[in-house]
């Protein structure tokens, strides 16, 4: 039953408070919270943007981002890398093989899933609302905040899935990160190579620490949509 | 009367039509019009175009003399007119939040807030209403809610499409007894209407468009209207 050892022994790692183990999930939170953190605005912002406002281009932008959903997170490693290498135009920076990179790339795999879920969810809006919001005396930043309050479960799916989307990624972690124990090893990178290994106990418990997560953030945004919302209107 | 509005030259076209083909419109404190007007006579898009949330070709927006593009109108012009819509759009909040939202807007401080959302609760009959969650009401109280919404931001002009439009009877009856005392000596309220007993109430202007274009109304007190000189 080696499969069954292995979970027991995963389990162990965890309930024993294994401090490479926590380590690596450590980083993994750090790294995919920054990038989140550092993407969320922007993001939705030009989420917003893209649903509301009418300018040439518009449609081929949604049609770009939407297209960008699908973006293998090796590709945006290898462009990263690219940039960031000694050769590279941003070399000079020394990024490479660092969390700042891993955010960095995490931020580029994050923006396309969090502004195409916000055009949806503002394009789902009722039109009303923006023109409510002005026509009560809103500017059009307080119209626009107004607006993505009334559709915030959307946006707040759309940051659920965009930090489901980084958390899980290894491509671009492995490839500018390099995967440097207690530097840049985060939890798919450290799953990859104890698996690589022959080593899957601590590959098991870093999974069900993902799996949990992944749970986590669902259960939330239920929890979230469950309550139905009725709240006092927005008040920046 | 000093107009509030004054617009001169106003046309707008949908797909190579016109909606909207107005030389003059005056609109005057303490005055209230009624508009009349077949389905897609441009009722709703006149309405909106004054709110400043349409665009339009206009020679000339003059808000109390100052000369302004109405589709570009400066915060505080803005903040002086109110629009509601014909089904008018409540926040996913209580009643209350909905009428204390244009408050919160203009920075006007909690306890004057909290006494200025109160007298427009009852002065729409809808103070046992505060706590309820404004999306979950009938048409007829949201449509009272919305009329609170505004009368507690006291604009100088009122524009509201079609209230009494889809109402039960009782809804009706409270939204117009509404309209005849949203009135007051300094502000304008243009009533988009087909309402008959709207259209009938004592005191109003009446204005009648007709494939975009503003004519006397049948049964006004005002001398027969021609189109360079609207509203009195």
């Amino acid at each position: 039953m080696e499969l069954w050892d292995t979970t027991r022994q995963a389990l162990v790692l965890l309930g024993t408070g294994d401090p490479e183990l926590w380590q690596i999930v450590g980083v993994s939170l750090r790294v995919s919270l920054s990038a989140l953190l550092l993407i969320t605005a922007p993001a939705i912002a030009a989420g917003f943007v893209l649903a509301h406002v009418a300018f040439p281009g518009r449609r081929a932008l949604v049609v770009l981002v939407q297209g960008l959903l699908s973006l293998p997170t090796v590709v945006v490693g290898l462009v990263l890398y690219m940039l960031l290498s000694r050769q590279g135009p941003l070399g000079d920076w020394h990024l490479l093989f660092t969390q700042k990179a891993m955010i960095l790339g995490q931020m580029m795999l994050a923006l396309p899933v969090l502004t195409a879920y916000t055009v949806t969810a503002v394009q789902g809006a009722d039109a009303r609302v923006f023109e409510t919001a002005v026509s009560l005396g809103a500017g059009g930043f307080r119209a626009a905040l107004s607006t993505l309050w009334e559709v915030r479960f959307g946006v707040m799916a759309a940051v659920f899935t965009g930090f489901g989307r980084i958390i899980s990624e290894i491509g671009c972690s492995l490839m500018v990160g390099g995967n440097i124990a207690g530097l840049t090893r985060n939890m798919p990178t450290a799953i990859a190579l104890e698996t690589s290994k022959g080593q899957f106990a601590q590959g098991v418990a870093l999974g069900i620490v993902l799996l949990i997560l992944a749970l986590g953030v669902n259960v939330a945004l239920a929890a979230l949509q469950g309550q139905g919302g009725m709240r006092k209107a927005w008040q920046p | 009367m000093a107009a509030v509005i004054e617009v001169r030259g106003l046309h707008k076209t949908s797909s190579g039509r016109a909606v909207l083909d107005i030389a003059l419109l005056h609109l005057r404190a303490g005055e209230s019009y009624v508009l009349s007007g077949d389905n897609g006579a441009g009722k709703s898009t006149l309405l909106r175009v004054l709110a400043g949330l349409e665009p339009a070709t206009v020679h000339s927006y003059r808000f109390r003399g100052d000369e302004l593009d109405p589709a570009r109108l400066p915060s505080r012009v803005r903040r002086q007119i109110g629009y509601v819509h014909q089904h008018p759009y409540m926040f996913n909040a209580s009643v209350q939040a909905n009428v204390e939202y244009g408050l919160r807007v203009r920075g006007i401080a909690s306890g004057e807030r909290k006494a200025r959302v109160r007298e427009a609760l009852a002065w729409a009959g809808v103070q046992d209403l505060a706590a309820m969650p404004a999306p979950q009401l009938s048409g007829g109280e949201q449509q009272r809610v919305a009329l609170a919404r505004l009368k507690a931001l006291s604009p100088c002009v009122y524009l509201l499409d079609e209230p009494t439009a889809n109402l039960d009877a009782d809804g009706r009856r409270r939204v117009i007894e509404l309209l005849g005392r949203l009135a007051g000596a300094d502000n304008v309220v243009v009533i988009a209407c087909h309402d008959q007993e709207v259209i009938n109430l004592p005191g109003l202007v009446r204005l009648h468009l007709s494939e975009g274009r503003l004519d006397a109304a049948p049964r006004n007190a005002i001398a027969p209207l021609r189109e360079t000189r609207i509203g009195g």
